[in-house]
């Protein structure tokens, strides 16, 4: 049994899954009904199989999957727990993020063209933007949603992931894109510049940041001309300052960070009751429907991590912490390991992504650094956000595995 | 009563949690050791002789031979190695009722058994050296 | 090639980097920060057992009944008997205007919650608690309602405990205000320029003036070698500047003695250049400024901010408590209680006792000596200059029949032209029952005629009516 358990963390997901829905469903005292149920074991089941396939038809890495459904559950538990109807949409969400996960590995493996698109993901992503100017709604401060009928989608999300084909099929092609135009490293870093300052006109702090963090990893590492990565620092600073100076809705911001006791009613409250949250909860939490996170704004999505350590203690915050470090480090690994120079490049892009993401959503609600609003990848609710996740997750997936060159392919036909 | 199980619980889940990454660390550190976790005790298995960093090209340690193992340069076999003096199909090995036979599949450069060229198929005992191109296995059956 | 790899290996030991600080950080908050963080009005939690727990009551010294709550159909009406008289002190608890003083100190226990969260959970599930612990404090309520009277119409604080156990007997702070028309009066206390929400005793910080000659003298006498005697002609010139005494009256040939009574500043001001910065710094950090001092309520810290090089006019002028010298008044009581207690500085406690229910003590703070400012025969000596000052010199007024008073007056110089009127004292001398400190705000009048006549009846009622 011992055995059994440390031998296999797919297991032990199941067993943490089991348990915490089990916990869950007595909470509620009440019946479930049938569908209920029947979703809960479908997805419970699908992960534990999905694991197992992986296994079998992805000579790739198994960590990333394990640990991403790992965390997709920690998510659904504590969601489930504070709103019963919202528990059940995040699990329809996973359930399809899972489906999306297989279905795009399949996709990227067998269509070989992605590096060669560059325009098209260029087209795309500015015509992402151009939707979410003119469509778009404001929540929570920020420009971010798309309403189309019934539904509403974050195209920031898509654009995200377009950047990183941008920059993956631009530095797999350095030596072509120079000889095209002496210039082409600063052209691309010119439309960086502008995702990030249209990011900035919708006041999407989070997601430019995230963008800019993920563009000067990849030019630190990729780019030849060593002065552009002085620029780009340079450039960042001033902005930052011009920002900080000339827009109130920074300057909050950097108050709120400071000092969020003095602004207790207004800028500080969002940080100061997750703060509150957080410190109730101690090492090991106060226990799962024994806190109250019905009292920290913004719950499902910003702070779900807050009332993670309220409920589960802050050891299992460090545990979520130490999860996406070992998630980052294996997406890192996969990047040396590949040959293939664009999809190292992606994985690497990938990897970046969710490190960066995770890292500044986190520091923000601990208040380490200035809160802004980006979503806990896996853990936080919302259909936007776990779908591009678990593509950007089976994008990371065909890149684990050996890809043949054109050359290699060809060889292999005869 | 739920309070006490609730308390009771949280205790429980840290504890899964910190298992869990445990144990992907800990798999982790075997795969980067190059053992996979499946004991080999009571397997048969290809060793590989060579220095793995002195080779051009990738190629693992350790193969484990199931019903049949192919070996060559071209994609489709089970062991494949991009070394110029191998041939597409080098050679294969068959298990047939607990023994293993190893036969050479037509190489240009020829397959290696003990020093010796093989011409026909030979049963392959535990220590035997298998040479391909540049590689040299160890054939490895403890049954 | 290898280049690229370098720099990805960079890349990926910053994110560990990242990631390993934010484990630090939330460990570090969770250690270190997250019981005072808790503790904040703001905090819905500490509202969600209210509703169903009777809050404890509060106590003067001898069993009266301060402040209680009651159910009245179904909610818990809480009961400020004396409105303005503990606004400071115990403060108030409401839901809109949060916890303040005491109420907010000993929160969890008057509500009977225990501090520690796992204990808690299995107390409640055992025996959920309904009704919260009382508390007790040292306050003598006639000392304290007549302190009140004293200090009527002005701006200032009082100070009195007893040096040898710490118990604080009165803590009044002027202005105060009505915690029971807190909703109604709100607009008009906040926008009060005098700030009647602070409680002056604890967080004002004052400029002591001649006050601090206690503790200059203190360290004069902990200076080997120090030629007491001095020449006084009213006026001295140190290092640039002149200082002159009250009205520029020469004194003649005084000693340390002479000096405190006639509260010399030319003495202290030429002599402290001699006995140095570093031996002053000492001595009043271990008078506790500097210093956090441990306390039921939060104490402002007392500065004597002179660590690293100081010219001769400066240190002149912060031996005889002017300068960048500010005090809380309660550090002042402690230092006549430290001269009274044989160079030895008690903590200060206004909670005497936590007592359940059913009449149970279940905590009591106990006496713990804080800082041993100097040896017994040089308080001794200290003690004695003061009953002089009381005797003949500055500190008449606070004279009493039959009992020997040691006291120091001050009237200190401030940026605004309106000098504060200070007084500290003990009595009686050779066997201390109470310590005191006085202080008028901008009264713009001697520590000896305004200040120490408010002291001498403090002192008077807690010697006739205190038992200890």
């Amino acid at each position: 049994m011992k055995r059994l358990l440390s031998q296999s963390p797919r297991n032990l997901l199941f067993l943490f899954q089991v348990l915490g829905i089990t916990l869950l469903l007595i909470n509620k005292g009440r019946a479930t009904d049938r569908l209920t149920l029947g979703i809960v074991a479908g997805l419970i089941l699908v992960i534990y199989l999905s694991n197992y396939i992986l296994t079998k038809i992805s000579k790739g890495d198994n960590y990333i999957f394990l640990i991403t459904t790992m965390l997709a559950s920690i998510g659904i538990i504590m969601i489930y727990r504070i709103n019963e109807g919202l528990g059940i949409k995040q699990l329809v969400w996973i359930s399809m993020g899972i489906i999306l996960f297989f279905f795009t590995y399949f996709i990227v493996k067998k269509i070989r063209i992605w590096e060669k698109l560059s325009y098209i993901y260029l087209i795309g992503a500015y015509f992402l933007f151009l939707i979410t100017f003119i469509f778009g709604d404001k929540r929570h401060g920020a420009i971010n949603w798309v309403n189309i009928g019934n539904f509403s989608f974050q195209p920031s999300e898509i654009i995200k992931v377009l950047l990183i084909f941008i920059l993956s099929s631009y530095y797999s092609n350095k030596e072509r894109w120079k000889e095209f135009n002496k210039y082409s490293s600063y052209y691309l870093m010119g439309i960086v510049y502008s995702f990030i300052a249209l990011l900035f006109l919708q006041r999407d702090l989070g997601t430019a940041m995230l963008f800019y963090i993920i563009f000067a990893a990849i030019q630190f590492i990729y780019e030849d001309d060593r002065k552009l990565i002085f620029i780009n620092i340079a450039l960042i600073v001033v902005f930052g300052i011009l920002g900080y100076l000339l827009f109130d809705h920074v300057k909050i911001r950097f108050q709120a960070w400071i000092n969020p006791w003095r602004y207790i009613e207004r800028q500080g409250y969002q940080i100061t009751q997750s703060l509150f949250a957080i410190a109730e909860g101690g090492f090991f939490g106060k226990g799962l429907g024994l806190g109250h996170p019905d009292f920290i704004p913004v719950v499902y999505t910003d702070f779900i991590f807050s009332a993670i350590c309220e409920e589960m203690g802050i050891f299992t915050g460090i545990g979520i912490i130490m999860l996406f470090m070992i998630f980052v480090y294996r997406g890192f690994k996969i990047a040396i390991a590949q040959r293939n120079e664009f999809y190292r490049i992606l994985a690497l892009g990938i990897s970046i992504l969710f490190g960066a993401q995770s890292f500044i959503i986190l520091g923000g609600v601990i208040k380490m650094i200035p809160l802004t609003g980006l979503t806990l990848p896996f853990i936080s609710y919302g259909g936007s956000s776990i779908l591009s996740s678990f593509t950007a997750l089976g994008i990371l997936q065909v890149c684990s595995e050996e890809i043949k060159s054109k050359e290699e392919l060809d060889e292999a036909g005869d | 009563m739920y309070n006490i199980l609730a308390l009771l619980f949280k205790y429980i889940f840290i504890i899964i949690i910190y298992l869990f990454i445990f144990s992907i660390i800990r798999l982790i550190y075997l795969d980067i050791s190059g053992m996979k976790y499946q004991s080999l005790d009571d397997k048969a298995y290809l060793k590989l002789i060579n220095r793995k960093d002195s080779l051009p090209f990738k190629i693992e340690e350790y193969y484990i031979i199931d019903k049949e193992l192919t070996f060559g340069r071209h994609g489709d076999n089970d062991i494949v190695v991009k070394d110029p003096y191998v041939s597409k199909k080098h050679f294969k090995i068959v298990e047939d009722e607990d023994e293993y036979y190893l036969e050479d599949l037509g190489s240009s450069n020829g397959t290696y058994l003990n020093g010796d060229k093989i011409y026909d198929i030979v049963k392959l005992n535990d220590g035997d050296i298998i040479k391909a191109g540049q590689i040299e296995f160890l054939f490895v059956n403890r049954k | 090639m290898k280049q690229e790899i370098k720099r990805i290996i960079i890349v990926l030991a910053g994110f560990c980097l990242a990631f390993i600080s934010l484990i630090v950080y939330l460990s570090y908050f969770q250690v270190f920060k997250a019981s005072t963080v808790k503790n904040n009005s703001y905090n819905k939690r500490l509202w969600i057992n209210e509703a169903s727990i009777l809050r404890g009551s509060f106590l003067d010294r001898n069993g009266k009944i301060l402040v209680y709550s009651e159910n009245k159909d179904g909610t818990y009406i809480r009961n400020y008997l004396y409105g303005r008289l503990y606004s400071h002190i115990i403060g108030y608890s409401y839901r809109e205007y949060g916890k303040t003083g005491l109420e907010l100190q000993y929160n969890n226990a008057l509500l009977n919650i225990s501090e520690n969260a796992t204990l808690n959970e299995l107390k409640n599930l055992v025996l959920p608690s309904t009704v919260g612990n009382n508390i007790k404090l040292t306050i003598s309520h006639d000392l304290q309602s007549k302190a009140r009277e004293l200090l009527k119409g002005k701006k200032g604080s009082i100070v009195a405990m007893n040096p040898i156990s710490g118990e604080v007997y009165a803590m009044v702070s002027m202005p105060d205000f009505d915690v029971n028309t807190l909703k109604e009066d709100w607009k008009a206390i906040t926008e009060n320029p005098d700030s009647p929400l602070i409680n002056r005793a604890t967080q004002g910080l004052y400029v002591p003036g001649s006050v601090f000659k206690v503790i200059t003298a203190t360290a004069f006498l902990e200076k080997e070698n120090l030629d007491m005697n001095y020449e006084c002609t009213g006026t001295a010139n140190v290092g640039g500047y002149e200082f002159s005494d009250y009205n520029k009256k020469a004194h003649g040939e005084i000693d340390l003695e002479g000096a405190l009574v006639n509260s010399c500043n030319t003495y202290f001001t030429t002599k402290s250049v001699e006995v140095g910065k570093d031996l002053i710094l000492n001595i009043a950090e271990r008078f506790l400024l500097n210093n956090e001092i441990p306390f039921d309520l939060p104490v402002k810290s007392s500065q004597f901010p002179y660590k690293g090089f100081i010219d001769k006019t400066e240190l002149a002028a912060a031996s005889i408590g002017q300068g960048k010298v500010l005090v809380t008044p309660l550090n002042m009581a402690l230092v006549a209680s430290g001269i009274a207690n044989g160079g030895q500085i008690v903590k200060p406690i206004l909670v005497k006792e936590i007592i359940s229910n059913d009449g149970k003590v279940i905590r009591s703070n106990k006496t713990e000596i804080l800082s041993t400012v100097t040896d017994p025969v040089k308080a001794n000596l200290i003690k004695e200059m003061m009953v002089e000052v009381v005797n003949s010199g500055t500190g008449t007024k606070a004279r009493i029949k039959n009992i020997k008073v040691a006291g120091k007056t001050g009237t200190a110089e401030t940026s605004s032209g309106k000098s504060h009127a200070w007084f500290i004292g003990f009595a009686p001398a050779d066997s201390p029952k109470v310590a005191v400190a006085v202080v008028l705000e901008e009264e713009s009048a001697t520590g000896g005629s305004s200040a120490a006549p408010i002291a001498r009846e403090i002192m008077l009622y807690a010697i006739n009516n205190i038992k200890e």
